[in-house]
C-alpha cells in the first residue's frame, strides 16, 4: 500500500474499516491510521498561525505540493506571505527507510538555493508546535502501541491508544491518540514530555472528504507548558491532480509559484 | 501623666505580670507566624514604572538570572572525561524540579550554525560525547569557529566551560543551593573542578547570610552590653531591668509584625539594632537620676526615690521617644515596603520601650529594690556646683575653650562636606561578601574566563511598528552600539542580540568569509535568514532576542561586576545612542535584575534622604514646641546634623558606598542624637531654674546628664563594636558606623551643643527679662 505522508497535514489517516472488529490491537489501529489511502498527490494553500503567550501571532501563507514516489515522498512549498519572504521556497524529500530527509531552501534575496539539514525529527517545524515527527514522519514500529480503552469523545466513538517510544531518549515519554473507530481519523492526541508531564494537545478541528479521501483541513496544536499555539488550516485542497514529478526540483524552487 | 505613672507604682506586680503575659503572647505569635522573606524581588516596588517595564520585558524575552556552573580542567576541556561531565551535569540540571529543562544552556544543548559546501546547517555540537582523538579535534575546531559560542560557553583558553541554568525569582532556597553544590562536588575528579556562581546564588545567600549572622551576633552584642551596663550602673538588678526593656520592646515589635502578617525582611534585622541603641538610653538616664538622688539622700525610701525619678524624668523620656518615633515614621515616605515596615515597627518598638521605661522599670525597682547608694563627700562645699570634679572641670574647659569647639566643628563640617562628594551608591550584592569568600572567588574566576556574571538587558522598543528590527539600518546601528560598548568598556565582557545571529548567518551563507560577518543590506534577506533559522534551528532561541512582531529587541550586555559604577558606565555609553535610535522611532528601556537593583537602591536612597530631611524638620519643630523656643530647636539639631554629616563624610573618605543598610543608619544618627540632646537640654533647663550662674548650670548638667550620656555611649559603642567580628561585611560596617554615630552624637552634645547653649544665653536671658 502506498503511503503518503503529509508534512503538514498530519499522519492520521482514514481507513474505511471493513467491519474490522473489536479484536484490533493498538498496533493495528495505529497502522490503519498511519497508512490510509490519501491519493498520490495533493496541492493546497496552507495557512499557519503561530500564537505566543503574549497573544502576538505570526501568520504565514504557503502554497504547497506533495507527491508520493513510492519509497519516498517529495514536497515543495512556496511562501506567499509575509511579503519579505515571498517566493522563498522550501523542498523536502523524505524517505521510507532510515535515511535522513534532504532539504533545500531557496532565498530570493540572494537568488540562491541552499541545502539545509536538520538533525532530528524532534525539531520543531518552522517555529511551530509541530515536530517533523508530529507531522507524519513517525515510523509505526518506533513505538509500542497499546489499546487503553474505547470511549466517545466529541460525539465520535474512539479507540484510545497509548504509544510509548522504544527509544529512551525520545522527546516524548508517551503519546495518547484518540482515533475514530469508523474512519481511523484522529480526533485528539496528547503528548507527554520526558518527565511524564503533559506537554502538548493536538486537536483535529475539521475533516473534509476531498475527491474521496479524508483530509484534515483544520487542526490546532497547543503547547500547554509554554502556552504557545499553532493553528493549521488548509484551503483550496486538491487530491490526485497529477502534479508532475518535475515540479520537485531546485529549478522549480527558483521559479516560484 | 505623672500622676498616672505614680499611681501605677502601687500596682507594680500587676503591671509586671501584664507586661510579661503580653510578651509571652507576642513570643507565641512569633513562633506561629514569623516568616523570613528571602526573595529580593518581593522587596521591589512593582508599581514603579521602571519595574513595570522591566517585569514585562522579562516575560517577553524570558529574561531570568542564571546559575552558572563552571567546569574547569587545566589540561583543557576537549577530552572525553570533561565533556562527559558536561553532558551529565547538563542533564542533571535539566532534571531539577526548580529548573525548566529548556532554560539550561551549555555546549551540549547549544546550536551550532555552520556553513556547509552548499548551504547552512544548524545542529548540536555533539550528542554522544566524542571518544576518538579525531572527533574531539573536530569538535574543538567547530567550537573555535563559532564566535556565538567561543568565549561565551567555552573560555578562550579552553580550560573552562559553563552550564547556565536560568531560574525564576522565587525558587532559590538554601536547600536547593546545597543540592546544587552536592551535585557539583560529586562530579569533581582529580583534573576536573566545578565552580558554582551567578546572581541567584549571590542574592539568595545574601538574603540568608545577613539575618543568620545577625541572629548569631545579637546575643553576643547583648551580652557585651550587659557587661558594660553592669560595670557602669554597678547594679545587677538595674542592668537586668534596663536590658529587659530593650529585649521586651524588640519582642513586641517582632511579635506585632508576626501578628499582622508582615514577613521579616533583611532590613528588619536592623530593628533590634535600633532598639538596643535607643532603648538602653532611657534606662541609663533613669538609673542615673535615681543614683544621684540616692547618693544625695541615702536614707530615702524606695517609693520616694522612684517618685522623684518619675517626676524629673518622665518628660525627657517621653520627649526623646516621641521625637525618635516620629523620625522613624518619616520613613513611610519611602516607596519601598520593607523600609516602610521598618519605620513603622521601629517606631512602635521605640514607643513600647518608652512605656516599659516608665512602667516596667519603676515596677521592677519597686519589686527588686533600689541600687546601693554611693558615698559622696558631703562636707565639701561646692557652692551649688556638682559633686563630680571631672564633670566640673570638663564643662568649665569646654566653655573656656569654646572657640576650639566651634572651630573644630567648622573644620569637621567642611571635611565632611568634602568627604560626602566622594560618596557613591552601590547596589552590588557581590561586594557585600568577604573578598576571599568562595562566592566572590568563584565569581572572579568566571569573570576572568568569560564575559561576565552580571548582565544588563537593553530593550529597544519600536513602539508597535512591526518588523522594525528586520530593517538593516536599525540592525547595523544595534551592531555598532554593541561593538562600541564592548570596546569602550573594560567591564563589559560580552554583548548579544539578534544582530549576532544575522552576522553569523550572513557569514556562513557566504562560504564562511569573514567579510560577510556583518548585517546585510537587504531587509528581505534578513527576513529570509530568519525564516531559514526557524526552519533549521531552534526558533525558541530567537524568542530571547526579539519579539514575535520584530518590534522589540533584547540586547544583553554581560558585565564583570554588578556594582553600580560598572552598570552606570555601561548605561552611559548606551544612552549616547538614544538620539540615533530615536530617529527610527525606537525608545530605550532597560530590564533585568541588575538594572532593577540599581533603580531599587536609588529609590531607597532617595527615600532615605527625603525622610532624613523630613525628620530633621519635624524634630526641629517638635523640640521647638517642647521647649517653646525655636532657638533651642536649632541648637538641639546641631549634634544630629553633625552626626549625619560626619557619618556620610567618613563613608566618603573610607570609600564605604551607600547601600540599603548603611543608608538606614542616618535614622540611627537622628534617633540617638536627639536622645542625647533632649536629656541634656531638659537637665540644663532644670538646672538653669535653680541658679543664675550659667557655668554652674552647665557643670551640674554635665555631672548628671553628661554622665548618663557617656555611659550610654560607652555601653552601645562597646556592644556594637562586637559586630566588627561579624563574618558578613555589611554587618561589620553597620557595627562600625553605629559606634561612630554614637561617639559623634555624644561628643557633639557635650561640646558644641553645650557651647551653643552657653553662648546663646537661653534660659538665662529669659530669667533676666523676668
Amino acid at each position: 500500500m502506498k503511503t503518503l505522508k503529509f508534512v503538514v497535514t498530519v499522519a492520521i489517516v482514514l481507513v474505511t474499516s471493513f467491519g474490522a472488529s473489536a479484536q484490533l490491537t493498538g498496533r493495528e489501529i495505529i497502522d490503519k491510521t498511519y497508512n490510509r489511502p490519501a491519493g498520490d498527490d495533493q496541492t493546497s494553500i496552507l495557512t499557519m498561525t503561530l500564537i505566543n503567550k503574549s497573544g502576538q501571532s505570526r501568520v504565514r501563507k504557503i502554497k504547497q505540493f506533495t507527491k508520493d514516489f513510492g519509497d519516498m515522498e517529495k514536497k515543495i512549498m512556496f511562501f506567499m506571505s509575509p511579503a519579505d519572504v515571498k517566493n522563498t521556497s522550501f523542498m523536502n524529500w523524505s524517505y521510507d527507510n532510515d535515511k535522513a530527509d534532504d532539504q533545500w531552501i531557496y532565498l530570493p534575496a540572494i537568488k540562491k538555493t541552499k541545502r539545509i539539514s536538520s538533525d532530528s525529527k524532534s525539531d520543531y517545524f518552522m517555529g511551530s508546535d509541530f515536530t517533523y515527527d508530529d507531522l507524519g514522519d513517525r515510523k509505526l514500529d518506533a513505538d509500542i502501541h497499546t489499546l487503553l480503552r474505547e470511549e466517545t469523545i466529541n460525539g465520535f466513538d474512539c479507540y484510545v491508544v497509548e504509544n510509548v517510544s522504544k527509544d529512551d531518549e525520545y522527546m516524548y515519554s508517551k503519546t495518547v491518540s484518540w482515533i475514530r473507530k469508523e474512519s481511523f481519523v484522529g480526533v485528539k492526541k496528547e503528548f507527554y514530555d520526558e518527565d511524564g508531564d503533559l506537554l502538548k494537545i493536538l486537536t483535529i478541528k475539521k475533516v473534509e472528504k476531498i475527491s474521496g479521501y479524508w483530509v484534515i483541513v483544520s487542526s490546532e496544536m497547543k503547547n500547554i507548558q509554554k502556552n504557545h499555539t499553532t493553528k493549521i488550516n488548509l484551503t483550496d485542497v486538491h487530491v490526485n491532480t497529477n502534479v508532475p514529478a518535475s515540479k520537485f526540483t531546485e529549478r522549480m524552487m527558483m521559479r516560484g509559484i | 501623666m505623672e500622676k498616672l505613672l505614680k499611681k501605677l507604682l502601687n500596682y507594680s506586680w500587676i503591671s509586671m505580670i501584664a507586661i510579661l503575659l503580653l510578651t509571652a503572647y507576642f513570643i507565641f505569635n512569633m513562633k506561629q507566624n514569623s516568616r523570613m522573606e528571602t526573595d529580593l524581588d518581593k522587596y521591589m516596588p512593582h508599581d514603579h514604572p521602571a519595574f513595570v517595564y522591566s517585569d514585562k520585558a522579562e516575560s517577553w524575552f524570558n529574561i531570568n538570572d542564571g546559575i552558572i556552573v563552571a567546569i574547569e580542567n587545566k589540561k583543557g576541556i576537549f577530552n572525553t572525561e570533561t565533556l562527559d561531565t558536561l553532558k551529565k551535569l547538563t542533564k542533571r540540571f535539566q532534571k531539577f524540579d526548580e529548573i525548566n529543562k529548556d532554560d539550561v544552556t551549555s555546549l551540549y544543548t547549544a546550536d551550532n550554525i555552520i556553513g556547509t559546501e552548499d548551504g547552512m546547517d544548524v545542529k548540536r555540537f555533539f550528542k554522544r560525547v566524542p571518544k576518538t582523538k579525531e572527533n574531539l579535534q573536530k569538535l574543538k575546531e567547530s567550537v573555535e569557529n563559532n564566535e556565538m559560542i567561543f568565549g561565551r560557553l567555552i573560555s578562550v583558553d579552553e580550560t573552562v566551560t559553563v552550564i547556565v541554568a536560568e531560574i525564576g525569582d522565587d525558587v532559590f532556597t538554601q536547600e536547593f543551593y546545597r543540592e546544587i553544590l552536592d551535585v557539583a562536588k560529586a562530579s569533581e575528579t582529580k583534573d576536573i573542578k566545578i565552580h558554582v556562581a551567578g546572581r541567584p546564588i549571590v542574592e539568595g545567600t545574601m538574603a540568608l547570610l545577613g539575618p543568620a549572622d545577625m541572629k548569631k551576633m545579637v546575643p553576643i552584642v547583648l551580652l557585651v552590653i550587659f557587661l558594660v551596663l553592669f560595670i557602669t550602673l554597678r547594679s545587677f538588678k538595674g542592668t537586668l531591668i534596663t536590658l529587659g526593656v530593650v529585649f521586651f520592646s524588640t519582642i513586641w515589635a517582632f511579635g506585632l509584625m508576626a501578628a499582622v502578617g508582615v514577613p521579616v525582611y533583611a532590613v528588619s534585622t536592623m530593628i533590634p539594632v535600633m532598639l538596643i541603641a535607643i532603648g538602653v538610653a532611657d534606662g541609663i538616664h533613669l538609673y542615673s537620676h535615681l543614683q544621684v538622688y540616692i547618693n544625695h539622700n541615702p536614707d530615702a525610701e524606695k517609693r520616694e526615690a522612684v517618685k522623684d525619678m518619675i517626676k524629673f524624668m518622665w518628660k525627657p523620656v517621653v520627649m526623646t521617644s516621641v521625637t525618635t518615633a516620629v523620625g522613624f515614621i518619616s520613613l513611610l515616605t519611602s516607596q519601598v515596603y520593607p523600609v516602610k515596615y521598618f519605620g513603622i515597627f521601629t517606631a512602635f518598638g521605640v514607643m513600647v520601650a518608652m512605656v516599659f521605661s516608665l512602667v516596667f522599670l519603676p515596677a521592677g525597682i519597686m519589686i527588686f529594690g533600689l541600687p546601693k547608694a554611693k558615698k559622696i563627700n558631703k562636707e565639701e562645699d561646692k557652692a551649688g556646683h556638682s559633686h563630680s570634679r571631672l564633670a566640673n572641670s570638663f564643662a568649665a574647659s569646654v566653655i573656656k575653650h569654646k572657640y576650639v569647639s566651634i572651630m573644630a566643628t567648622a573644620v569637621i563640617v567642611i571635611l565632611s562636606l568634602i568627604g560626602m562628594q566622594k560618596i557613591w551608591i552601590n547596589s552590588s550584592f557581590l561586594e557585600k561578601f568577604e573578598k576571599d569568600s568562595d562566592i566572590v572567588q568563584t565569581d572572579k574566576f568566571i569573570n576572568e574566563h568569560f564575559g561576565g556574571t552580571s548582565s544588563v538587558n537593553l530593550i529597544l522598543d519600536a513602539q508597535g511598528k512591526k518588523d522594525k528590527f528586520k530593517d538593516p539600518e536599525v540592525l547595523k546601528l544595534v551592531d555598532k552600539m554593541q561593538k562600541d560598548v564592548d570596546s569602550q568598556l573594560e567591564v563589559v565582557g560580552n554583548t548579544f542580540s539578534l544582530a549576532d545571529y544575522i552576522n553569523r548567518m550572513n557569514k556562513v551563507m557566504n562560504a564562511d568569509k569573514e567579510e560577510f560577518n556583518k548585517i546585510p543590506d537587504s531587509k528581505d534577506l534578513i527576513a529570509q535568514y530568519l525564516l531559514l533559522y526557524e526552519m533549521s534551528g531552534d526558533p525558541e532561541n530567537l524568542n530571547k532576542v526579539v519579539d514575535y512582531d520584530y518590534e522589540k529587541l533584547n540586547v544583553t550586555f554581560q558585565l564583570k561586576s554588578d556594582n553600580s559604577k560598572s552598570i552606570n558606565s555601561a548605561l552611559d555609553v548606551i544612552n549616547t545612542y538614544k538620539s540615533d535610535f530615536k530617529k527610527y522611532g525606537i525608545t530605550i528601556n532597560y530590564a533585568g535584575s541588575g538594572y532593577k537593583g540599581l533603580v531599587f537602591t536609588d529609590l531607597i536612597l532617595e527615600g532615605q534622604i527625603m525622610s532624613l530631611i523630613m525628620s530633621l524638620i519635624i524634630i526641629l519643630l517638635l523640640i521647638s514646641v517642647m521647649f517653646r523656643s525655636i532657638k533651642i530647636g536649632v541648637i538641639a539639631s546641631v549634634p544630629i546634623i553633625l552626626t549625619a554629616l560626619i557619618s556620610f563624610g567618613i563613608m566618603g573618605f573610607l570609600d564605604i558606598p551607600l547601600s540599603t543598610t548603611t543608608a538606614l543608619l542616618s535614622s540611627i544618627a537622628i534617633g540617638i542624637g536627639i536622645d542625647y540632646a533632649v536629656h541634656f537640654l531638659e537637665q540644663y533647663h532644670y538646672n538653669a531654674l535653680n541658679t543664675d550662674d550659667k557655668m554652674v548650670a552647665a557643670q551640674n548638667t554635665m555631672a548628671h546628664s553628661g554622665r548618663a550620656i557617656i555611659y550610654n555611649a560607652i555601653v552601645v559603642i562597646a556592644g556594637f563594636l562586637v559586630l566588627m567580628f561579624s563574618v558578613f561585611p555589611p554587618n561589620r560596617q553597620l557595627g562600625a558606623l553605629v559606634s561612630l554615630n554614637m561617639f559623634t552624637s555624644f561628643v557633639g552634645t557635650l561640646t558644641i551643643m553645650l557651647v551653643l547653649l552657653y553662648v546663646s544665653n537661653v534660659y538665662f536671658k529669659k530669667k533676666k527679662s523676668k
